[in-house]
């Protein structure tokens, strides 16, 4: 019986992605059967990850392995015209372009949506840059660190006390693209295969990250309103945030949302005098008064571990959790259970552990992931059986610096 | 060229009957974008989402919810009862004409009312049963509730948010559910794609914390490196200049690899002389010494307004981005230029912008819809669809079926 991971088998994809969102929008399709051909070369060309930690190796930068698990790999000179070439004879055999380039790179190649179709009129072109590849600020330079600044959200994700923003250390942008991605090439390549017509994608990044701010939008829009950070503060809950519990930097998550779970919860921490005290009996009135709430918390869950909170709690049909670090998602229960973890005891980098997907196909077992194919070593295969070039020509080709 | 709004249909003629609550409404929307029918089956009393705040003007209405207008927009409403007998044979009969069931119920609720998967399959033997829930369908935390915060902890997110001398920090919104809403939409396609090449359904066993904890690179780090990543505000674990940094009237957030270094060094004149020494050229010092370096930063963006330095920036090959408020950015002429917000009007919120499709296809977008009024659709699709009489429908309504 096929695995899920087998889904995508036969759809052929030409990846020219750097860095996070792009690689691993690749990689997802991979893990689903896609056969994804990732064009990078040493002459200018490496995905910038390859080069993100210590070690020497371009094949052994972890960053990179991670974003690329089941990639394929074609080194190929996109700066020399027979690289281009040889890249449009592909497109002629493959379903589909994903890239996450800065606009109008591939145009200047040759390699613009315009010859790919030439060679082949039904491709899909799935693109993620940072600002789309249309408008006043299509060329600037993006991450997903900014990114999440320009939509608004840094400066929503804060805790209303703070002096300054915060918003995050990290690339959440990135997140959004690289599951949206590959969303939108699998829902292009079914339109196409409906339609017998190619189809291109611009998927800007900044559009995506501002897809999960749709509700703040509508509050300026239709109230006029500029709305403020609201930290762990929610309109329909109390006790409702973190509170810290014994341990070092040891947090819990509680979210108190109705009679029944208030109730509850008094039970749980000993104070079913609670339940008559005026101050706390509606929920609007919880909320009214959580100042008072929190302290209470606070100290039930400073004399107890993160775990026994979250255990009693959700046994008793209160919503609570640990504030898990990266340690307890690899020893996780639940994780372990839905056997969310493939290893790879024996790579470049030693022995791992990673996640795979947020969702599985019930009751189908699936494959380990596999690592990324090392820089270059698909080129042969894919130069003489895809396109059937003889030895002595790829050879020649290396010698010209075309294939690296 | 330019980006028009125009309907843009990638996958017509599929039809989903949406039962989900704020956990998977998000990932219904996304179906709608792509140009499903999304058909939002809720409770005679409604869905609990059109109660949740933010409210037009302040007021909790059914119909006033801005969360529930912008998840459900284009959406279809029928009210069903389908724990009652002749509600679930209605929604049997539903999903014969349907192609995707999308559910966010406690693991085995569904099966309890006699509508679990087998079930479903006996009326629609391709069916695609997309389950969203905190956990997944089993496991030991298969029954853990799980409110969108619980999922940003669980996943690890919320550990990493937030000034390290605060309380770790939740994201706006409900950014949890949105995460896993769009995993599980990826989910769907995988499915869909299956589905036309090999004639079968599947049943997509969806979790928001599976989901959550791919995000940066918190489990690999410990997995790979034994690292546990920590709060740490705005400074990014690998890079510095890579952190926020105060202009005249506001912030904005640089991000400063080995590559960017040389050039913002030339555009930021009189710059101390120490930094021209090569040895900053290595990201990794730079992270090293950040509290240095953010500081000598701090010194240089202080002249310019946030704006001013974008442009700047980014005229020197440097990605700088202002910090914008959610108005700043509704109103950046890029975003504008692109058709991202369009009009829509509703019979409660009155006229207003909202986000349109957050893709374009060949250059159109779909623009935005209003959310369907509750039961708004009942008649086109008991009457229209399944032919059901206006007496049967009155005593279904009677009945407080629908």
């Amino acid at each position: 019986m096929e695995t899920p991971n087998q889904i995508l088998k036969g759809v052929r994809i030409l990846a020219f992605t750097t860095g996070y969102a792009g690689p691993y929008a690749g990689r997802l399709l991979a893990n689903y059967g896609a056969e994804v051909i990732k064009i990078e070369s040493r002459k200018g060309g490496l995905d910038t990850f390859r080069h993100y930690g210590q070690h020497k190796d371009i094949d052994e930068a972890p960053r990179f392995i991670e974003c690329n698990l089941g990639v394929r790999s074609l080194a190929i000179n996109l700066k020399n015209p027979t690289g281009t070439r040889l890249i449009r004879e592909l497109a002629g055999k493959s379903d589909a372009i994903l890239q996450n380039f800065r606009p109008r790179v591939l145009d200047k190649l040759g390699l613009g949506d315009e010859d790919l179709r030439k060679v082949n009129p039904k491709l899909v072109i799935v693109k993620l840059p940072g600002f789309g590849t249309e408008g006043p600020k299509s060329s600037y330079g993006t991450w997903g660190f900014n990114l999440t600044a320009f939509s608004g959200i840094t400066y929503l994700w804060n805790h209303p006390e703070q002096d300054r923003p915060i918003g995050s250390q990290g690339v959440y942008p990135d997140h959004l693209g690289f599951v949206l991605g590959p969303t939108m090439m699998i829902a292009a390549l079914l339109n196409s295969r409906r339609s017998g017509k190619g189809v291109t994608i611009d998927l800007a990044q900044i559009e995506g990250t501002a897809a999960v701010l749709g509700t703040t939008y509508l509050e300026t829009s239709v109230n006029g309103d500029d709305p403020k950070p609201r930290g762990n503060h929610y309109a329909l809950a109390a006790p409702h945030g973190v509170y810290r519990c014994q341990g070092d930097d040891r947090w819990c998550v509680i979210s108190v949302r109705d009679d029944d779970e208030w109730r509850n919860f008094c039970r749980v921490v000993g104070r079913g005098d609670l339940v008559s005290d005026r101050r706390f009996t509606t929920l609007q009135l919880r909320v009214e008064n959580r100042a008072a709430l929190d302290a209470m918390v606070s100290e039930w869950t400073l004399a107890r571990p993160a775990e026994e909170v979250m255990t009693r709690c959700q046994a008793a049909g209160v919503p609570a959790s640990v504030v898990q670090t990266g340690a307890d998602l690899l020893k996780d229960p639940q994780l372990r259970h839905r056997n969310y973890f493939s290893a790879f005891p024996d790579s470049l980098i030693g022995s791992f552990e990673i996640p795979r997907s947020g969702f599985l196909f019930k009751g189908v077992p699936e494959d380990p992931l596999k690592l990324p194919a090392r820089f270059g070593s698909d080129n042969d295969q894919i130069l003489g059986e895809l396109l059937g070039y003889d030895k002595a020509t790829i050879e020649q080709w290396r010698q010209e610096e075309v294939l690296t | 060229m330019s980006i028009t709004i125009e309907p843009v249909a990638l996958l017509p003629g599929y039809r989903v009957l949406d039962l989900s609550s704020s956990m998977g409404s998000f990932c219904g929307k996304v179906l709608r974008d792509l140009g499903m029918e999304v058909i939002k089956i809720e409770p005679p009393g409604g869905d609990a989402g059109r109660l949740e705040p933010p409210f037009a003007k302040g007021h909790a209405h059914r119909e006033g919810s801005l969360r529930f207008a912008y998840l459900n927009g284009g959406k279809k409403s029928v009210t069903l009862d389908i724990a009652k007998d002749d509600g679930r044979r209605i929604f049997l009969d539903l999903v014969a004409k349907s192609d995707v069931v999308l559910e966010t119920f406690t693991p085995g609720e569904l099966a309890a009312n006699q509508l679990g998967y087998a079930q479903l399959l006996e009326k629609q033997s391709k069916l695609i049963l997309v389950s969203l829930t905190g956990f997944g369908q089993d496991g030991p935390y298969a029954h853990y509730k799980a409110p969108d915060i619980v999922g940003n902890a669980m996943g690890a997110l919320l550990y990493i948010s937030g000034d390290p001398k605060m309380t770790p920090c939740n994201p706006p919104e409900t950014q949890a559910y949105y995460y896993a809403s769009l995993m599980a939409g990826y989910g769907t396609m995988l499915a869909l794609w299956q589905r036309e090449m090999r004639g079968i359904g599947a049943w997509i066993d969806g979790s928001v914390q599976a989901s959550m904890a791919l995000h940066e690179h918190v489990a690999f780090n410990y997995a790979a490196e034994k690292r546990v990543m920590k709060r740490a505000g705005s400074q990014h674990q690998h890079n510095a200049p890579a952190n926020l940094f105060q202009c005249k009237n506001g912030w904005i957030a640089l991000f400063v690899t080995q590559t960017h270094w040389p050039l913002l060094l030339k555009v930021w004149d009189n710059h101390a002389p120490e930094l021209d020494d090569p040895k900053w050229i290595n990201s990794n010092l730079r992270r090293k010494e950040a509290d240095y370096i953010n500081a000598e930063v701090t010194s240089f963006t202080m002249r310019f307004t946030k704006e001013e330095l974008a442009e700047l920036m980014q005229k020197h090959g440097i990605p700088g981005l202002p910090v914008n408020s959610p108005s700043d950015f509704m109103k950046d002429p890029h975003i504008q230029a692109r058709n991202f917000f369009s009009q829509v009007t509703h019979p409660v919120l009155g006229t207003y912008d909202a986000p349109g499709s957050f893709f374009t296809v060949n250059s159109k977008r779909g623009g935005p819809a209003p959310a369907p009024l509750l039961g708004q659709h009942n008649h086109e699709i008991f009457a229209g669809e399944l032919g059901l009489s206006a007496e049967t429908l009155a005593v279904l309504t009677a009945e407080q079926v629908i």
